[in-house]
This record gives structure tokens, C-alpha cells and sequence, in this order.
């Protein structure tokens, strides 16, 4: 079964052109035109990944995002036509995973979706780090036994981390390893969601014990 | 106090008045004390001569009666008349002698009996000899009498009147009346003082009231021009008081006026400027949706392009062109829109300008490969460490690089780096067609072409110096550029190392025109600095 891909966009055209070029690319798209009824199309479908664009009439892009997150860990990447830093970290804040400023090509556009549904490669089936036990093949993180439920992509982040500890990563490794980007992206989308993983896994977020940050360079598990 | 003069507009006008009314009173006084002085004088003359007259007479009279004949009564006659018409007194004090005329037969038996007080050289031979030729007219002279009162000696103003007198038996005399006029001096010297004590006062009251009325004159344009300082500074809205109807009034409501009609103008400017940036930034936005279906439609079809009739394969692929070219436009006018709102930071970093040097020449090789320009770099051996905005400063050089590139006809572009102890700077220099010096002082005016007719074959935008220049005046840096028809063009773009801090000279040098002279018009160099 192909992967389905929720198309959320007020543009018809755009939608049907995205549509066409997932189509192309061995994905199966879904429509949505609005942001009051995205969530419900979000739950009806059970998409693989979303595609949000930012402006949407109703609902904006930033509030669709954060609804959705509410209820699911499903890869979201933001479509924007503003580069501004207010808007891109207002979306990756409100929990999108990536976001593709416009106006993009199809092969960028199917390379973000195609990074984003890879799982992360492993050796091991369980890594450890800390009071963290990464259930690789499950997908799940036990703390102290208990379930800590990530996304796919803060998943991948501690993985990628726990793998090699004390190893430090720069912002740009982890662009490449967990984001996929080749060439220079922007580190905005590490800082983000590090902030992020850490509300989830540390005791004190402000006072990381698990992902630490090294002044100037980037970032290190344990 | 000389600036003084010249800052202050009422203290010329207090100093002019009070310089003018000096010399006016200067001479009101004096005129008035010289008439006083005369008419005193006159006055106590025509009493002094009716006096004497009425003297000599009498002494005359009383000569001419006695009957004496021998010559102690005769003295004793004699000494009695000093007495008879002395007068000693403050206000009217006068003095006789009776002198013996020289040069008369006989001997002098006779004592000339004089006051005690008087000193007869205050009566001179000039006039002695006069009075003795004067046929028995009384005659006067003015003098000056020196008294010593209280140890002190005075010099006062007197009049001496002499008359001859023909005494029986004794022969020729004369009879001299001396008078002081020094209660006249004292009432004139009164006056004077008092003139010159009032004159001060006057002047010191004209010199107020000159303050005063120009103060009140120069007040309401002293505020004025604080008020247009403050406009001009961007209080649009300061005003001035408007009160009563006098020429004053007059000009307050003529710049209030003035002041409305251009915060008017100026708000007006300002709103339809900001709508205008709204407008280009929504434009720029809004084009992006359609832009995108078009790019993925484009791309798709671009793609297929193999399977396509030759002229619809061709369509495809200018279509793809258009395309990039296109999003390059849009993304230029949204970022001069950024600076026109002023919505640009700089992310500043200390950076070596050497990497984005190199990352720039890296970028854009693949342009210099296909046109056949080789880039030649000259960089310092060391690091050329600065603060900076990488990524505009990237941009910038890469679009400085693709125009010597697309002017370059070819030939070698040469890039050097250098840094001072205040400044770093980077050129790029072709040896193309260069500019002349019309297109060298539009060449970072938005839109503007070196040459209409000329063919571009890298797909500017037209924004690209326009933005270089705004990056440049964002860090606070300058962008030179030097160019001459036929022998290429170079830019400098100099940065201060630390953010806001001055510099003095750039650390490179653009072409100087040791060569000819003659095109000195062309070798203007184009300076554009914050």
C-alpha cells in the first residue's frame, strides 16, 4: 500500500498539482480545502504524513498543526510562502516537522515527504541512554518503565543521538541524518525540536541531563 | 560678545539704540550746557558793566567834588574808595584796584590802594593799555581767578572791567572792578551734572525699553524657529500660539498653515509609501501560490520534455527558464520590500570574509565555466576576521561576480580581499565592457540596465546592485564602484570590522587613471556611504 498524504490547502489548483506530482511519485494523495474541517479529514483519512499550507482560510496553518499534534505524532511538513522567522518558528513551535517555503519543485517537495516517511537506520534493536530505554523496532521510548510518547522525527532526533553517545552532533549533522537536508538548511529546525524532545524526556527542561547542548558546536546525548 | 552681536538680534538692536541715542544726547547736552553757560555769563555781564559804570561814575564824582589839596587828605580820599565799592561775598564777590597810569610827568607820591585780596596780575597790560586809550568808555575782559579756599587752590571764571580816572592834583588813575563768577561756575557745573546724570538714566531707561520692545518683537520668532526646528526634527504636529490680530498673529497662523499643509503632505506621503511596500510584499506573497503550481506543472512537463514535438519540447524548456527567472524577480522585490519597510536585521557574526569569499566564487564557477571567465583570487595569507551578515554578504558577492561575469567578456575577473586595522574589502574587477559615466551613476538605481539593447544572458533581475547596496549600508560599509567604456569596471565593497564602529580608508585601492588623463570625466568614482 502506498503512503497517503493529506493535501491541506485552499488553492485548488496548488492542491490538484500537488496531487498530480504525489501521484507521479508513488503516493496517494488526500484533499482537504480548509482548516476548520482538517482535523476531522485528518481522523477520517489516517494520513502518513500531512501537507499543511500556513494561509488557510477558517483555521490558519499554525492552529491545524497544533490540533493535530494534540492527537497524533503523524510527520507534518508546513508549505510556506513566508520565509519571515516569526512565521516558520510560530509553525515549527506549534509542532510541524519540516516546512518548504514556495514556491518549491516537485523534487524537492517529494525528497522532504521521502525523509520524512524513512524510518531511521539501526543496528540494534533497543538502545539506552540514561534513564531512556529507545525500543527501535516498536518505535517507543520507556522511561523508568513508563511510555513517553514521541513523534516519529523526536524519535529519530534521540535516536540518532543515543546511538552514539557523548558524540557531538553540530546542527548541520542532524539536518542531514534526522531531516535528510544535503546541502544547507536551517538550523532553526534543530533548535526547535531539541527544545521540544527535551520537554518530553528531561525532569527539568531547562536543566537538560540527556540531550545537552555544547556551547557553539551543537548538540550530545548523555 | 562678538558672537553675541551676531547670534542675537536684540542685542544689535538694544546696542544701536543705545548707541544712537548716546551721540543725540551727547550733543542735546551739549548744546544745552553751552546755552546755559553763555546766558548765565551774558546776564552777569550787562549787571557787572551797569555796576562798574555806575562806580566809576561815582568815583570819578567824588574826585572831581573834593576839594582837598594837599596830599594825605588826598590818599586818605583815595583809600576810601576800595572799601566803598569792595564787595565780599559768595554770591557777589568784587574786588578794586586804582592804579596809577605809567608814564606820567611827575612823581609818584600817591600809594594805589588796592583790595587784599586781589592779585593785579589777573589784570593785563594788554588790556591796561586799552582801558587807557579808551577815551572814558568802561571796557571788560574775561579772566580767570585763582583763589585758595581751604588749602586748596581754585580756578574760577571772573570778569575784570577798567575805566580811567582823573584824580585833581594826583593825575591819571585807573580804576579796575574785579568780579568772580564763580557762583555762575557753580550753577553751570550744577547743570551740567545734573544733564549728564539724567542723560545716563535716559540712556540706561532706552536701552531697557529698546530690550523690552525687541524682545517682544524677536520673542514670536524665536519660538518660531524652535517650533520649525522641532518639525524638522519630525514633531509634526508642534504649533504655534495664535493670539490676536497684529502682524505677529499673522505670521504665527501663516506657519501654522504651512506647518498642516505639509504634515498633510507628509502623512499622505508616508501612508501611500507604506501602502505601497504593503502592496509589494502582499504581491510578492501572493504570486507564490500560483507561481508554485506553475513551477510543479512547468517541472512536470519539463520532465517529459523527450516525448514532446520539437517545438513543444522547446516550449518546455523556456517555460523552465521563465520559470527560475521569474521566482529570481519575485524574490528580489520581496527582499528590496523588506528594506523599504525597514524590516531587515542583519545576523551578525565575526566570520572570515576569505570562506564567503571562496563560497561565493564556489557557487557561481559553474556560470564562470560556461562563459569562459576565469577568476583569479588574491587573498591576504592570513584570516580576515569581521562581523558581518554571511548570507547577504555571500549574496552580494555572488551577484558582484555574476556581473562581472555577464560584463566580462570573457576575460579574467580578478578578485582581491584586504583588511586594515579598522576595515575589510573585497573587489571584483572585469576587464569588459565597462560603463561610462552616465550608467555609472544609475547603476544602483532599481531596474536600471547598463544597456537596453544589450543582451542578457544571465537572467539579472535588474534589483541585484540595488540590494548589494542595501546589504552594503546595512552593515554600515560602503560599495565603490569604478568603470570606464572598453576597459572593464571593478567594485569594492569595504566593511567596518566591528559593527558600528567608523573607518577611515578601505584597505584596497580602486584603478587609479595614471593612463590618460583625457577621460578624467569617465574615471569619476561613484561613492555611496551611510
Amino acid at each position: 500500500m502506498t503512503p497517503r498524504i493529506l493535501v491541506v490547502d485552499d488553492d485548488n489548483a496548488l492542491r490538484e498539482m500537488v496531487g498530480i506530482v504525489l501521484t507521479s511519485s508513488g503516493f496517494t494523495p488526500e484533499y482537504c480545502p480548509d482548516g476548520n474541517q482538517a482535523l476531522a479529514t485528518f481522523q477520517a483519512v489516517e494520513p502518513d504524513l500531512v501537507l499543511l499550507d500556513v494561509m488557510l482560510p477558517g483555521k490558519d496553518g499554525i492552529a491545524v498543526c497544533r490540533e493535530i499534534r494534540a492527537v497524533s505524532g503523524t510527520p507534518i511538513i508546513m508549505l510556506t510562502a513566508k520565509t519571515e522567522t516569526q512565521d516558520v518558528v510560530l509553525g515549527l513551535e506549534a509542532g510541524a516537522d519540516d516546512y518548504i517555503v514556495k514556491p518549491f519543485e516537485p523534487s524537492e517537495l517529494t525528497a522532504r515527504i521521502k525523509a520524512r516517511l524513512r524510518p531511521i537506520a539501526s543496528l540494534e534493536d533497543s538502545v539506552t541512554i540514561g534513564p531512556l530505554v529507545l525500543d527501535v523496532v516498536g518505535h517507543q521510548v520507556l522511561k523508568n518503565g513508563a511510555q513517553i510518547s514521541l513523534t516519529p522525527l523526536e524519535f529519530n532526533l534521540l535516536l540518532t543521538l543515543a546511538q552514539k553517545p557523548k558524540q557531538v552532533f553540530t546542527r548541520e549533522m542532524l539536518l542531514e541524518k534526522v531531516w535528510g537536508y544535503h546541502y544547507k538548511a536551517d538550523t532553526r529546525l534543530v533548535n526547535v525540536h531539541v527544545q521540544r524532545l527535551r520537554s518530553k524526556i528531561e525532569d527539568d527542561p531547562d536543566n537538560p541531563k540527556i540531550v545537552s547542548t555544547v556551547r557553539g558546536i551543537g548538540y550530545r546525548a548523555g | 560678545m562678538l558672537s553675541l552681536f551676531r547670534r542675537s538680534v536684540q542685542a544689535r538692536a538694544v546696542a544701536t539704540t543705545v548707541a544712537l541715542s548716546s551721540v543725540l544726547l551727547i550733543a542735546l547736552g551739549g548744546f544745552l550746557s553751552f546755552s546755559i553757560g553763555n546766558g548765565l555769563f551774558e546776564a552777569r555781564l550787562s549787571q557787572v558793566l551797569a555796576e562798574s559804570e555806575v562806580a566809576v561814575i561815582d568815583v570819578q564824582n567824588t574826585f572831581a567834588a573834593s576839594s582837598v589839596n594837599d596830599e594825605v587828605a588826598l590818599q586818605t580820599l583815595m583809600n576810601s574808595v576800595v572799601p566803598k565799592l569792595e564787595a565780599t561775598g559768595v554770591a557777589d564777590s568784587r574786588r578794586v584796584a586804582l592804579l596809577r597810569t605809567p608814564g606820567q610827568s611827575g612823581t609818584q607820591l600817591l600809594q594805589s590802594p588796592i583790595s587784599a585780596d586781589l592779585d593785579t596780575n589777573v589784570i593785563g597790560q594788554n588790556f591796561r593799555n586799552e582801558v587807557r586809550n579808551s577815551a572814558g568808555r568802561v571796557l571788560y575782559q574775561s579772566i580767570q581767578l585763582s583763589t585758595s579756599r581751604a588749602g586748596l587752590i581754585q580756578i574760577s571764571p571772573g570778569i575784570v572791567v577798567g575805566s580811567p580816572v582823573e584824580i585833581p592834583l594826583a593825575g591819571k588813575y585807573e580804576l579796575y572792578l574785579v568780579f568772580d563768577l564763580s557762583s555762575e561756575q557753580q550753577t553751570l557745573d550744577f547743570v551740567q551734572q545734573t544733564l549728564l546724570a539724567g542723560g545716563l538714566v535716559l540712556i540706561f531707561i532706552i536701552g531697557g525699553v529698546a530690550y523690552i520692545v525687541t524682545g517682544w518683537l524677536v520673542r514670536p520668532v524665536k519660538v518660531a524657529a524652535e517650533v520649525s526646528e522641532e518639525i524638522a526634527n519630525g514633531a509634526l504636529d508642534v504649533r504655534l500660539l495664535e493670539k490676536g490680530d497684529d502682524v505677529i498673529a499673522v505670521l504665527a497662523r501663516s506657519f501654522n498653515k504651512m506647518a498642516d499643509s505639509l504634515q498633510q503632505k507628509i502623512t499622505k506621503l508616508a501612508s501611500v509609501s507604506k501602502m505601497q511596500q504593503r502592496f509589494v510584499s502582499d504581491v510578492s506573497h501572493e504570486l507564490r501560490t500560483p507561481l508554485t503550481t506553475i513551477k510543479l506543472a512547468g517541472d512536470l512537463i519539463y520532465e517529459a520534455r523527450e516525448s514532446l514535438d520539437p517545438s513543444l519540447k522547446r516550449s518546455a524548456e523556456l517555460l523552465n527558464g521563465q520559470i527560475v527567472r521569474f521566482e529570481t524577480l519575485l524574490n528580489d522585490l520581496l527582499e528590496i520590500s523588506r528594506y523599504d519597510a525597514g524590516a531587515v536585521r542583519a545576523e551578525l557574526e565575526i566570520l572570515d570574509l576569505n570562506q564567503v569569499v571562496g563560497m561565493a566564487i564556489s557557487s557561481i564557477e559553474p556560470l564562470a565555466n560556461k562563459r569562459g571567465s576565469q577568476i583569479q583570487v588574491e587573498l591576504p595569507g592570513e584570516e580576515v576576521l569581521a562581523e558581518f551578515d554571511a548570507r547577504r554578504i555571500e549574496r552580494l558577492l555572488r551577484n558582484l561576480l555574476a556581473n562581472a561575469i555577464e560584463h566580462g567578456e570573457s576575460k579574467p575577473i580578478v578578485v582581491v580581499v584586504g583588511m586594515n586595522e579598522t576595515a575589510v574589502a573585497v573587489s571584483v574587477t572585469d576587464s569588459g565592457v565597462g560603463m561610462g559615466q552616465l550608467e555609472l551613476e544609475r547603476v544602483f538605481d532599481r531596474f536600471w540596465r547598463a544597456d537596453p539593447a544589450r543582451k542578457r544572458t544571465t537572467g539579472g533581475t535588474g534589483l541585484g546592485l540595488a540590494i548589494s547596496l542595501e546589504d552594503t549600508l546595512l552593515h554600515g560599509g560602503s560599495l565603490d564602484v569604478w568603470a570606464r567604456p572598453g576597459r572593464g569596471a571593478s567594485f569594492r565593497l569595504t566593511l567596518p570590522k566591528v559593527q558600528g564602529s567608523e573607518y577611515d580608508d578601505s584597505p584596497l585601492s580602486l584603478p587609479s587613471d595614471t593612463i590618460s588623463t583625457e577621460d578624467e570625466s569617465f574615471s569619476e568614482r561613484k561613492e555611496v556611504r551611510s
